[in-house]
């Protein structure tokens, strides 16, 4: 990728705060957003192309962030995928980490938190 | 769940009536670890409470998940809290089971999305209506009191229909569950099934029949106004004021209004407004901004109808032109009905906001038809005189009195403003309705932009005194050293004074912020400065000096900064800066569990409300528990004495403490057991020997005598509760549990909490301290200084420290046991130092101050050093 193109971003929550509040404040810290709250429509535009990073919750009503996390690995192995869960346990943690996720953040969680994962997802996205 | 947990309230209450006359009585080691278990529930609780208050604060990203399991845990922590006591107290606060369902039923409702709204009356006249009603009028209603009762500005008389009626109609027409059942067939997608359900729901409305009581409070209303205006045919404007509308959504023009409706029609206009709120449009609107079916809550406004000569609209910014300086006033003959839907030509007049408000620019319509009232109801429109086509209709004092009106307006509401307004026929103008006015930030208005304005101007005052009310404004100093000065101050001025004065009040509807170099943010001008919302710093210590008569300022109240010269760029950078989160349907939601959840009514123990039944939070029942609990214990001291297991004394000290202590084993000395009091040599406890050496470590409890300005402060108090009868009464309402290794203490020193729970032995594993602080009364700021303060001394002391509002608890373990004792006393010089430290945190400065004066303190007395290079955890 080059350094003059805006870093994407894909959130997917079936919250639909979560990607109001997220959305804005990624875009005016000068990213490229898209946010959805049902998988289906994110696995979708994940056929229709490659985000940068992606920031996914893990248990959603009706559909399993873990499945999009490896649907999201197995296309792009090199998307960074932050995981954003208020059910953290050892268990999914593990998980997670073995699929090769970048970042796993508890919610609730500051604006400044997940900004400052997605700025540490982005340049390992830009040194590789 | 409900009737589970009555069933299960009678059962126990007859388990606690049985067990009281037939079984012995628990052990006190038994009924302490009760004690223990209260303690630790009671801290998860306040946590809890704490962490969700943060939540509002706007930092955070939270989702409704997390309001429901917080709310869980907490409730979880609260049955537990109740049941404990009940044990402990066997069968005497079992009215407390009933107090926490009520809560509790209300909460869960709100969170399984019914609202919950204030019962009131269900007719409410302007005059008698207050910002907390704001709820069972609407906003629009709200605002119009606040314009009228706190502003002062003419209204139309006239009253609210509330919520409370809505509801009311809703449960005598079976509307509730209907409403829920038509809008779960709700497609967006489908236009015409939207449209088909919207007239089904609306039909509903229209068919319904009004409760009596309803309609005798009505004509109750009516009756009133009507001798208030003797031998008037009486009409009015029926408008819509629904909960929510007005205020951060803005529903405009979206419910129907009537005009001009006679007595006998009232409340038929009143249905039809009902059913306005569930147009197809307005179902639509209300669906795609997130909001439920049943946030929905009408109240109506009925107002006696102005015959006006002129009518108009006011935008104090000129939404369309993006200039920032600009007010925009169109104005017609007639009502103002078809001013607001745009049917007729009107006459545009451009004014500057900054006073003496030049008008800029006037562009004259033909006016050629308005609309005036039909003398037996409804209105007419009717063909304007040819002389009068192309005449101006208002006069330039007229504009400038319509401009200053509504900034005056602004400046309450602190956001732009839309406001119709009307001149009758004898010349009086009337504000009929204002509500915020919604602006996109326009391209050039950027952060960098309004970082650019501010960059070109010198900064005169930075952090150099206490914020009362923020806010941004820009305007002339006038500086006022008598009431001759004070009688001259023009409108829109900064005033900027010597001291805070109660007699500045009565300028504070002209000015747009106040200055001053003393003066305290508890004091009475600070208060009707935060009732009229004009942006306030007090104690500066230097505004009179650096600022003269005539100088051009810029005071952001916000960021506590005084700017030489105008920055319009950022008066309108923050009145119109968006704010999404406040928009949300999880921020509301939350908003309204901690309004059942966080506030603190109970405050004095010795109050005739301090019961069960005086419970009206989550937090009310916290604090009850905790109180009882401590007593309890306490009084199983004084009344066991005799029991093997536990000694009860009381603690003679240089430091007035009123201490009960209950010796659990080993923690006073041997042969003392006839005596009633103890003095500090006596306690064998080895915690709270390090405990009392550092609470009373010379220099560390100050003696010296109270400022004027805490004078002040406490003065605000007294409106509550005497503060100086305080102390006395808690004479002998400390308690400290002790045994040689473990030190349990809860002392309450004025209005600061302590809790402390240690165990200190030779085995460093099994070494812990516990420290929580927990504060009131002060303001917020203060507040959250003192934490910081607290903070940062027990960070330095490798402390974990945690700080949620203004809640401090600070954990520490498996350390030896002469670096445990070195801990606790920190804790005691820690205790001892802030008793009265609140009043002297002025400014941010002052945290860093305090926490080197008390290491220089503790270390003059070689009580501890910061760093001993332990790991912690």
């Amino acid at each position: 990728m080059t350094s003059d193109q805006k870093t994407t971003v894909l959130i997917l929550d079936d919250e639909p705060i979560v990607c109001k509040r997220l959305k804005p404040a990624l875009e005016k810290a000068g990213y490229e957003v898209e946010s959805f709250t049902r998988s289906r429509e994110a696995m979708h535009r994940l056929t229709e192309r490659q985000f940068d990073v992606a920031i996914t919750d893990l248990k959603m009503d009706g559909l399993d962030g873990m499945a999009f996390l490896t649907e999201v690995k197995k296309r792009y192995p090199e998307t960074e995928v932050i995981v954003i869960t208020g059910f953290a346990t050892m268990e999914t943690a593990k998980e997670s980490y073995q699929k090769g996720v970048f970042d796993f953040v508890a919610k609730p969680f500051k604006l400044g938190e997940i900004l400052e994962v997605v700025k540490k997802a982005e340049a390992k996205r830009r040194s590789a | 769940m409900l009737h589970r947990l009555i069933r299960f309230i009678q059962d126990i209450t007859g388990y606690m009536q049985q067990r009281r006359s037939l079984e012995p009585e628990y052990p006190f080691s038994k009924l302490f670890k009760k004690f223990q278990n209260i303690l630790a529930s009671n801290n998860e609780a306040l946590e809890l409470i704490a962490d969700m208050g943060d939540k509002l604060g706007g930092d955070y990203v939270f989702d409704k998940q997390y309001i429901l399991s917080t709310y869980e845990q907490l409730k979880n922590h609260v049955f537990r809290l109740v049941l404990d006591l009940n044990t402990l107290a066997p069968g005497k606060y079992v009215r407390l089971f009933e107090v926490f369902e009520d809560i509790n039923d209300t909460i869960q409702q709100e969170l399984s999305g019914k609202w919950v709204l204030p019962q009131g009356d269900f007719a409410i006249l302007y005059p008698a209506l207050n910002q907390d009603m704001y709820e069972l009028v609407g906003s629009k209603n709200a605002n119009l009191a606040d314009i009228r009762n706190i502003l002062d500005l003419p209204t139309p008389d006239g009253f609210a229909i509330t919520t409370s009626a809505f509801r009311a109609y809703l449960e005598r027409n079976g509307l509730c569950d209907y409403l829920v059942q038509a809008m779960s067939l709700w497609d967006p997608d489908d236009e015409k099934a939207c449209e088909e359900i919207a007239s089904e729901i609306q039909a509903h409305f229209l068919s319904g029949s009004f409760p009596p009581e309803m309609t005798r409070q009505v004509e109750t209303a009516v009756d009133a106004l009507q001798r208030s205006n003797p031998g008037k045919m009486l009409c009015f404007a029926v408008r819509s004021s629904a909960w929510g509308e007005d205020s951060i959504h803005s529903f405009a023009g979206q419910y129907q209004s009537f005009l001009n409706v006679p007595v006998h029609q009232l409340l038929d206009s009143y249905r039809k407004v009902l059913a306005s709120a569930y147009a197809p449009g307005v179902l639509a609107y209300r669906h795609e901004k997130g909001f439920q079916v049943q946030e929905l809550a009408m109240s109506a406004g009925c107002q006696l109808m102005v015959n006006a000569a002129v009518s108009g609209v006011i935008y104090t910014l000129d939404a369309l032109s993006g200039e920032t300086d600009t007010l925009l006033i169109t104005a017609a003959w007639g009502l103002g009905a078809p001013v607001v839907d745009g049917s007729v030509l009107t006459d545009r007049f451009k004014v500057s906001r900054t006073p003496p408000h030049a008008i800029s620019s006037v562009v004259l319509a033909q006016k050629s038809t308005m609309m005036l009232l039909e003398a037996a109801g409804g209105t007419k429109t009717v063909p304007v005189p040819d002389f009068r086509q192309h005449e101006p209709c208002l006069t330039s004092e007229q504009v400038q009195k319509l401009a200053e009106t509504a900034l005056l307006i602004e400046r309450y509401f602190k956001r732009p403003q839309d406001i119709e307004w009307a001149i009758d026929t004898e010349g009086k103008m009337v504000v009929l309705q204002a509500r915020p006015l919604h602006i996109r930030t326009q391209p050039g208005c950027t952060a960098d932009h309004v970082a650019k304005a501010m960059s070109d101007h010198a900064i005169l005052l930075n952090n150099q005194g206490i914020v009362v009310q923020r806010g941004v404004v820009a305007g002339k100093v006038f500086v006022v050293r008598n009431d001759n000065d004070l009688m001259n101050t023009p409108t829109g001025a900064i005033l900027v004074a010597r001291h805070t004065s109660p007699r500045l009040a009565r300028v504070m509807r002209r000015i747009q912020g106040i200055l001053t170099d003393v003066g305290s943010p508890m004091g009475h001008m600070a208060t009707i400065a935060r009732e009229f919302r004009v942006p306030t710093i007090v104690n500066t210590t230097v505004a009179t000096r650096i600022l003269k008569t005539g100088d051009s300022i810029t005071l952001d109240a916000s960021q506590n900064i005084v700017y030489s010269g105008l920055i319009p760029e950022l008066c309108y950078d923050e009145i119109t800066s968006e704010d999404v989160f406040e928009e949300s349907y999880e921020y509301r939601l939350l908003r309204r569990i901690l309004r059942n959840v966080s506030p603190l009514n109970l405050i004095d123990p010795h109050d005739q409300n301090f019961k069960p039944s005086g419970c009206q939070t989550v937090h009310d029942i916290i604090r009850f528990v905790h109180e009882k609990a401590v007593q309890q214990l306490i009084h199983l001291g004084d009344t066991r004495t005799a029991q093997a297991d536990a000694t009860s004394k009381r603690l003679k000290c240089a430091i007035p403490l009123g201490l009960t202590v209950i010796d659990i084993g080993g923690g006073i000395q041997a042969g003392n057991a006839m005596a009633r009091d103890i003095n500090p040599e006596d306690i064998a406890s080895t915690p709270m020997k390090a405990f009392l050496k550092g609470l009373t470590a010379p220099g560390m409890w100050s003696t010296e005598p109270m400022s004027v300005d805490f004078g002040s402060f406490m003065s605000s108090l007294t409106r509550t509760f005497s503060a100086a009868s305080e102390s006395a009464r808690y004479t002998n309402r400390n308690l400290a549990v002790v045994s040689a290794e473990y030190l349990d203490l809860n002392l309450r020193l004025g209005y600061h909490f302590n809790i402390i729970d240690a165990y200190v032995s030779d085995k460093p594993n099994d070494n812990y301290v516990y420290f929580r602080f927990l504060g009131g009364v002060t303001d917020v700021t203060r507040r959250s200084r003192r934490a910081r303060f607290i903070g940062e001394v027990l960070e330095r002391f490798n402390f974990r420290v945690d700080i949620r509002g203004d809640l401090v608890v600070g954990r520490i373990k498996k350390l030896d046991r002469d670096i445990m004792i070195e801990k606790i006393t920190i804790i005691g010089c820690l205790v001892a130092y802030t008793r009265q430290l609140d009043v002297q945190m002025n400014s941010d400065d002052d945290i860093h101050q305090h926490v080197s004066d008390f290491f220089k303190g503790v270390c003059i007395h070689d009580i501890g050093s910061e760093n001993d290079g332990i790991n912690t955890g």
